[in-house]
């Protein structure tokens, strides 16, 4: 279990994280909703292990970590660009980590990530031959290698095309199931946040402002912020996306009718 | 990130101290020392001297003249070139073959253009004699200046070349629409956004004329100029140090000024939002009289270099001219060439892979480390100084720091010397490989077990293997062709290349100049090919993206495989202004 406990991060007197606490269940999706310019990277780097933080401790399975380096927390993270290497091919980059540690992973659990990746046509490709899609699950790949304690994933949508999207959420949530994997998706898109933990945290002002499950955050949104900024939006699409499919049905019949 | 911490804070300790040894503490000594009489008290009496001393007031009216005069011709050809180049349908190859044509006097030393006037427009001369009569006497004004030209415009030619890529030529469409006069439309789409950088030009011609040493030695004459009355002070029967420490400082003071003014020209460049591939209307009057400026300038750059592959096969020149590979022989089976050569590529070469270890380091303190603000400022600091310093000056001031040190009369100075001055370039070429490449990798690595230098030598070295290739292929080149500065702190043991053809002048051996120059010359060009085939057929995904996004811009530009090496090339000369 992950505790994060009364978090405060500020540069001079800039308070960018103001108290914030949450725990994580093992084998959980959260994600974390930050507002642009909110916090995101920051959260990451805390988290992490790159930044130290200002007051508060990070606890994990009852030991504390604050003060522990980013290389000796065990915790991952899959990069919103993937910081893929390109001079190695898709295979050298998964099996990177092998070389420092090279017992963490055996050779069977290696290949079976890669096909349940759906990586095996691509393993000798150069990263430039790969899709977005394709260069994601390198890259998680790479991670899983590591078999880390915590996956962070830096905002895993946004970089891929509107049609893979959903099945890209599907395999994260196969993964964090199979491997009983505890998984950290920080975030700037609520839509992403909302359809794909288990329990989102909603940052605002570097306060939180809701810890809940999706369907209590969407029926029961605790303030103003969270109705105005977040639902709304949502309201829109849905919307949106309702009107398109009822034209098309009302199109249908009409053609129909002639 | 702890370790990375670490490991940058030794390498930036070590640039640190690199640069205040060899770049701070000389400029400190001399400077002090300019201000140091004869009686050993602070005073201004050097300075007095040196500019009661009308010798040295004519040479620098002669420096101030000729490389104002030279400058601006020189940009007026480099425009139009590159204009022609641009705004014409003349086939690819021709402008493909132009471009190769007009840089290759860049890997000869300066020394050898002088040379090559003399022996093809000198009375003797090989175009002199073609034509039955000499043109105009070379010794002196018209000689500097013809060499002058020949040098800088090369990298003029580049500069602007560059920069005409990034205007965006639809606004011709706009201005004719408006119905602009066709002078007007030339002047508003091709020479106003380029008023920045037809400056940068002139800044650049003049300072590259100013400072140059190799074509006043070779064809100076009577006509003085500031660099060669610096050396005879300095080296001459009486060497007077302390008018040689004011001379080189007073040296100094355009070249603060040159790069200033280069800084400063920078804002009158245009950015364009976006370029967009133009076709240029057809008129073959336009093509016609672009195609035979190239030849003639062309022409005129290859009359005048012809020479020095002609005499090394001649018995005699100019009075028995018969071909013979007699002379080739006996001045290649001279023991001491064979000697000086390799000492030139091992000094070359040497100073190819510490001044790129140096830049290297120093742009992954200021590109990639979380040290602060002002050791990252400070590198940038080292590479805006070693580019405002004269090779003459630092040359001196070398001399004074580590004359009766055990480092003189090495070639560890030699190499020293040359490192630091060629710091530059190679750094910011570099500096912007390593800014654009993922600034997550360090990180990555980190998190897959590595510790930062295994990541730096695994992931961010190989990914920018190309611009490496470019670093090595830039310095050794300028290292075995110059002369300015280490003409000072050579010695008879630490002979390289070009100071030995500085020694075949003195003996008049000029049959040796030439094969000597022609040795270099086919070395640089046989490094540039290699290492340009090293650096696009190393397969990074970057470097193919950089290159496809570059061919893309310019559709109409015929090179496929050329406008990388091209770009690099134009790339070193954008941003130095160093003399050779």
């Amino acid at each position: 279990m992950l505790e994060l406990k009364h978090i405060v991060k500020k540069y001079d007197d800039n308070v960018i994280l103001d108290d914030i606490s949450l725990s994580v269940e093992d084998g959980e999706i959260i994600s974390i909703l930050v507002p642009s310019g909110g916090g995101k990277t920051t959260l990451l780097n805390v988290i992490l292990g790159i930044t130290p933080i200002s007051s508060g401790q990070i606890v994990y399975d009852g030991t504390d970590l604050s003060g522990v380096s980013m290389q000796k927390r065990g915790f991952n993270i899959v990069f919103q660009d993937y910081a893929l290497f390109p001079n190695l091919t898709a295979y050298q980059n998964i099996v990177y980590g092998l070389r420092n540690t090279p017992g963490i992973s055996t050779k069977a659990e290696v290949s079976e990530l890669i096909s349940l990746l759906d990586l095996q046509e691509h393993v000798s490709k150069r990263i430039s031959q790969l899709s977005g899609g394709q260069k994601q699950r390198v890259a998680l790949a790479r991670t899983l290698v590591m078999k880390p304690k915590i996956l962070l994933l830096d905002e895993p949508l946004s970089a891929l095309d509107g049609v893979i999207k959903e099945s890209i959420k599907e395999r994260i949530r196969r993964i964090a199931r199979q491997y009983h994997l505890t998984t950290i998706i920080v975030t700037h898109d609520p839509e992403e946040a909302l359809t794909l933990s288990h329990r989102v945290l909603i940052l605002n002002g570097g306060k939180i402002a809701q810890f809940d499950t999706p369907a209590h955050i969407v029926h029961a949104p605790k303030d103003i912020f969270i109705e105005k900024f977040i639902l709304s939006q949502l309201k829109i699409k849905r919307d949106n996306i309702y009107h398109l499919f009822q034209e098309e049905n009302t199109g249908n019949d009409a053609a129909a009718v002639h | 990130m702890e370790n990375e911490r670490i490991e940058l804070k030794c390498i930036f300790g070590l640039i640190c101290i690199i640069f205040a040894g060899a770049l701070c503490s000389p400029l400190i000594i001399l400077l002090s020392k300019s201000f140091i009489g004869a009686s050993g008290k602070l005073s201004l009496e050097n300075y007095v001297s040196v500019l009661h001393n009308e010798e040295f007031i004519l040479s620098l009216q002669h420096s101030f003249a000729i490389s104002g005069l030279e400058a601006l011709i020189t940009v007026v050809l480099a425009f139009l070139l590159a204009y022609g180049l641009h705004y014409t349908r003349l086939p690819g190859w021709f402008k493909s073959v132009v471009q190769v044509l007009l840089i290759l006097p860049m890997f000869l030393p300066t020394l050898t253009y002088g040379f090559a006037v003399i022996y093809s427009l000198g009375k003797q001369g090989l175009i002199t004699q073609l034509l039955g009569q000499q043109l105009f006497s070379i010794y002196g004004f018209g000689g500097l200046l013809i060499s002058y030209i020949i040098y800088t415009l090369p990298p003029a030619f580049i500069l602007l070349y560059n920069a005409f890529k990034y205007v965006d030529k639809h606004f011709i469409v706009v201005s004719q629409i408006m119905g602009d006069p066709p002078l007007r439309t030339f002047y508003v789409t091709s020479v106003r956004p380029m008023i920045g950088t037809i400056a940068a030009s002139f800044i650049l011609s003049f300072f590259l004329s100013f400072t140059d040493f190799g074509i006043p030695a070779s064809i100076g004459g009577q006509y003085t100029v500031v660099a060669t009355e610096l050396y005879m002070v300095m080296m001459g029967a009486i060497p007077d140090f302390q008018s040689g420490s004011a001379i080189a400082v007073i040296m100094l003071i355009p070249s603060v000024a040159a790069v200033w003014l280069l800084r400063f020209s920078e804002r009158f460049n245009f950015r364009y939002n976006k370029i967009t591939a133009f076709e240029i209307g057809r008129d073959r009057v336009r093509d016609g009289i672009f195609a035979l400026l190239c030849v003639i300038v062309i022409m005129a750059i290859l009359s005048v270099f012809a020479i020095m592959f002609i005499v090394p096969f001649i018995k005699s020149w100019p009075y028995q001219v018969v071909f013979t590979t007699e002379t080739l022989q006996r001045i290649l089976s001279d023991s001491s060439i064979k000697i000086v050569y390799i000492n030139s590529v091992m000094v070359a070469a040497a100073t190819a892979v510490i001044g790129t270890v140096l830049a290297y380091m120093a742009a992954l303190v200021n590109a990639r480390s979380h040290l602060p603000g002002i050791c990252k400022l400070l590198m940038d600091v080292f590479a805006m100084v070693t580019n405002t310093v004269p090779g003459m000056v630092i040359g001196v001031a070398f001399l004074f720091t580590f004359t009766g040190t055990s480092l003189q009369n090495t070639f560890l100075l030699i190499i020293l010397l040359n490192s630091i001055r060629e710091f530059t370039t190679p750094y910011l070429m570099i500096q912007a490989s390593l800014s654009k490449i993922n600034l997550s990798w360090e990180t990555t690595g980190a998190l897959m077990g590595d510790s930062w230098a295994k990541t730096i030598f695994r992931v961010i070295i190989p990914n920018t293997m190309s611009t490496v290739f470019q670093m090595l292929s830039y310095i050794f080149v300028q290292a075995l062709v110059t002369i300015s500065a280490i003409v000072f702190i050579t010695g008879a043991r630490t002979m390289v290349m070009t100071t030995k053809i500085t020694q075949a002048q003195y003996f008049e051996k000029y049959d040796e100049v030439f094969v000597l120059s022609l040795l270099i010359f086919l070395t640089n060009i046989l490094v540039k090919i290699m290492f340009d085939y090293l650096a696009n057929h190393n397969d990074i995904v970057l470097h193919i993206k950089v290159k496809r996004k570059f061919q893309g811009l310019s559709k109409k530009s015929p090179r496929s495989g050329k406008p990388a090496r091209l770009q690099a090339n134009v790339q070193v000369q954008e941003y130095t202004i160093k003399n050779m």
